[in-house]
């Protein structure tokens, strides 16, 4: 199906054999690099669930500032953490016992009169979630830094093709040749070459399991149930930050949240704005209390008259 | 059959004399109206109205605090974020507020403050993403219940805008906000 | 209940995690209202029927005590919670939480009169003939009386006890509550009460606010409330005992201590 090359084809191949060629090694690389990464990606489960630490967990849902996150609340969950007048961080009382490395890391940067956000820059902080990363990586449930830079390899070779066709697109446009298709398949995969090269996943489908698993475990943390932090502890409160984001440590404490600047946001699954109410679903017609899975209104036999 | 006589084994504390409107001689039982006697005490409990001929008015003034600030308790479940923006005056504003709206339930009550404080341009920061929140959720006229709502819907939150799809809600901050929450 | 279940809490979504904690746990209580109208019932409650433990729906918000006949869709709802979750009795308060189309919120007391038993007894019989399970009828604690009472505390629930077949959720720190804002015995009122009927207790906590004490259910039991366990119990051991707790909730190791301290006012093993 060879056309005769004519002396005007760029660099002496036809259009639409290049075109053809393009599309081919395009799909090629990026069902590659499909495949490539669930490889990669699979992980192991070396330890049971539920031997995850929450800061570990938190790591695994939403990386390093989630993690951050999680020692916040059980820190604050303990009492010995705040937020001063001009909103940076501020401690008082002793390090609770057990506390994680990540957790006295973030304990002496607080100390360090910074806000939230700074923690990440901290030092020590950050070497304590290396060795957070480093424990995760030795389980298999976060991918080695070697897996990663091996995750770039084909989209690198996939973002090498969308340079050849860049330059065949400049030589055809010298050429006075038709280059339309060549633009359009050029930008349609120019993006995907660049997802797949800057987004590498940092934790495995193992970790996503465990993760899952979690949530089922401690579903009594999720913030939809209204849980009783003081009731579960500075454990509860770190764990529930981890497998439901830091809309838990809003609900364990918004004026601190409001005031050390989380990201009410982050991590967080989607839906439900405070409580899961349905509504008018339930049969009490003019009204009058708890909604659907509310459970509130408790003994009422409370303040009598 | 006497009120005010000290009954064998305790009994109610001797009452002040009856209103002089009553059309029944003081203390005795009126049969037969139970029902009207007690929408009598609710609406003096919960909206407002005078309390009935016989009762202790200090003991019915200090009923109907508890149960606003039992009320209170119960909204700021529902409305975290309403309650917290608040801080320590959540209860006597939720208190002046329902004082004589009785309750249809923590969730509309909440609803319904919060929009007044709304209204009033009172209402910042994550109390107001939290309405936002809700508003694009839930359809709700403030005559009957809340209603999901089927379709997606935007709001308008403090500095953010708050997208409902298929039931979630994601809150996107608007370049410029102050670096509030985020 | 047949057969002793001991030491129980109040099931509350809050706490969930904690209720399922306790190795011990025989019983707990769940607001009626609160479980749902169709499908399967909470998870955690079917966990908690897998491991053999009693769950007891209390209503409250069908105004058993309200002038106006029992709305019978809640009694429906009350029937339907018993058989999700499989009870074996249900629970209720003798009050009224509306009237004249306006809910009040919260459970009010009635007159101690003949028309206020009749109302009750009327209600009640009305909930029982669709209930599959017995019910039991929780006079509750008031801030203040109404001013023609014709019959004692005792009297009135006794009274209503006998006319229904019913039996007594006696809350026992309603008792205290009451006997001490109306400047009454409390242990007197244990023995006007046909304790025998007794299906089983609730212990809450309370605190003084404007000279009143409040039956809040989100403070610390009084030690006084203990005592009345002992007392109670000395007289008719109850075949179980209920912790309260609305809100407010404490430590994990704080509630602990609680359901401990009830456990052994009454004599019970302890559940944690």
């Amino acid at each position: 199906m060879e056309v005769p090359a004519t002396p005007a084809d760029t660099w002496g191949i036809p259009s639409t054999t290049f075109l053809l060629i393009f599309f081919f090694t395009a799909t090629t690389l990026v069902t590659l690099a499909v495949v490539h990464r669930l490889i990669l990606f699979a992980g192991r489960r070396d330890v049971p669930p539920a031997q995850l630490g929450p800061q570990q967990a938190a790591y695994l849902n939403g990386g390093d500032r989630l993690a951050v996150y999680s020692s916040l609340a059980a820190l604050r969950s303990a009492g010995v953490i705040g937020v001063a007048k001009d909103r940076t961080l501020a401690v008082g009382g002793q390090l609770p016992l057990g506390a994680t490395p990540l957790d006295t890391a973030v304990y002496n940067a607080a100390q360090k009169r910074i806000k939230s956000r700074q923690l990440l820059a901290d030092s020590f902080v950050a070497r304590a979630l290396d060795q957070l990363r480093e424990s995760l990586e030795q389980q298999g449930l976060a991918p080695s830094a070697g897996t990663r830079r091996a995750a770039r390899i084909v989209p690198a070779v996939m973002l090498a093709l969308v340079l050849v066709g860049v330059v065949r697109i400049f030589a055809g446009l010298a050429n006075d040749r038709p280059v339309g298709f060549l633009i359009l398949l050029t930008v349609l995969y120019a993006p995907v070459a660049i997802v797949f090269l800057s987004v590498v996943p940092r934790r495995t489908r193992a970790a996503r399991a465990a993760l899952s698993q979690l949530r089922v475990q401690h579903v009594h943390l999720s913030p939809r149930t209204a849980p009783a932090y003081a009731t579960y502890g500075a454990a509860g409160a770190a764990m529930g930050v981890a497998l439901f984001g830091a809309a838990s440590l809003w609900a364990l404490d918004p004026a601190f949240a409001a005031d050390a600047e989380i990201q009410r946001n982050y991590a967080s699954a989607g839906g439900g704005s405070g409580s899961s109410c349905s509504g008018g679903s339930s049969s009490d017609g003019g009204g009058g209390g708890s909604c659907g899975g509310g459970g509130g209104c408790g003994g009422c036999g409370g303040c009598g008259g | 059959m006497t009120a005010g006589s000290v009954q064998p084994g305790g009994g109610p504390a001797p009452l002040p004399p009856p209103a002089p409107a009553a059309s029944h001689p003081p203390g005795s039982v009126q049969h037969g109206d139970l029902a009207a006697r007690q929408a009598e005490l609710v609406a003096a409990l919960v909206a407002g109205a005078p309390v009935p001929a016989g009762f202790d008015e200090r003991l019915v003034g200090i009923a109907r605090g508890a149960l606003l600030r039992k009320r209170a308790g119960d909204v700021a479940r529902h409305w975290p974020l309403l309650a917290a923006g608040l801080g320590t005056d959540w209860t006597a504003t939720f208190a002046r507020f329902a004082a004589t709206r009785p309750t249809r339930g923590s969730l509309r009550d909440g609803w319904d403050l919060a929009r007044d404080l709304h209204a009033a341009a009172r209402l910042t920061g994550p109390a107001r993403d939290e309405l936002a929140a809700r508003e694009a959720t839930w359809h709700y006229r403030g005559t009957d219940a809340p209603r999901p709502r089927r379709l997606p819907a935007l709001r308008r939150g403090d500095g953010t805008v708050v997208i409902q799809f298929a039931g979630r809600v994601h809150t996107l901050t608007l370049p410029g906000a102050t670096d509030r929450s985020s | 209940m047949t057969g002793a279940y001991g030491v129980g809490i109040g099931w509350r979504p809050e706490i969930s995690g904690f209720v399922a904690g306790l190795p011990g746990l025989r019983f707990v209580e769940v607001v009626a209202e609160s479980l749902p109208h169709s499908g399967p019932a909470p998870a955690a409650l079917a966990d908690l029927r897998a491991r053999d433990v009693a769950v007891v729906p209390h209503g409250v918000r069908l105004s058993l005590g309200g002038a106006e006949p029992v709305d019978p869709a809640r009694v429906a709802h009350l029937a339907h919670a018993a058989a999700l979750v499989d009870a074996p009795l249900v629970s209720e308060h003798i009050a009224f939480v509306r009237a004249g189309d306006v809910e009040a919120g919260h459970l009010l007391p009635l007159p101690r009169s003949r028309e206020a038993v009749a109302a009750v007894v009327g209600n009640v019989r009305r909930t029982q003939a669709e209930l599959p399970v017995p019910i039991a009828l929780e006079p509750i604690a008031a801030i203040f009386d109404w001013p023609d009472d014709e019959l004692t505390e005792a009297q009135f629930i006794t009274e209503i006890l006998d006319q229904t077949g019913a039996l007594l959720l006696l809350d026992i720190a309603n008792v205290y509550a009451n006997a001490r804002n109306r400047d009454t015995d409390p242990v007197d009122l244990l023995d006007r009460l046909p304790l025998d009927r007794v299906a089983y207790v609730h212990v809450a906590g309370g605190a003084d606010h404007g000279g009143v004490y409040h039956d809040t259910h989100t403070d610390p039991i009084p030690a006084e409330v203990l005592d009345l366990i002992g007392e109670l119990c000395a007289r008719h051991r109850p075949p179980a005992l209920l912790l309260e707790r609305d809100g407010n909730y404490p430590a994990g190791d704080v509630l602990r201590a609680e359901l401990d301290a009830v456990a052994t006012a009454s004599g019970y093993p302890t559940v944690t």
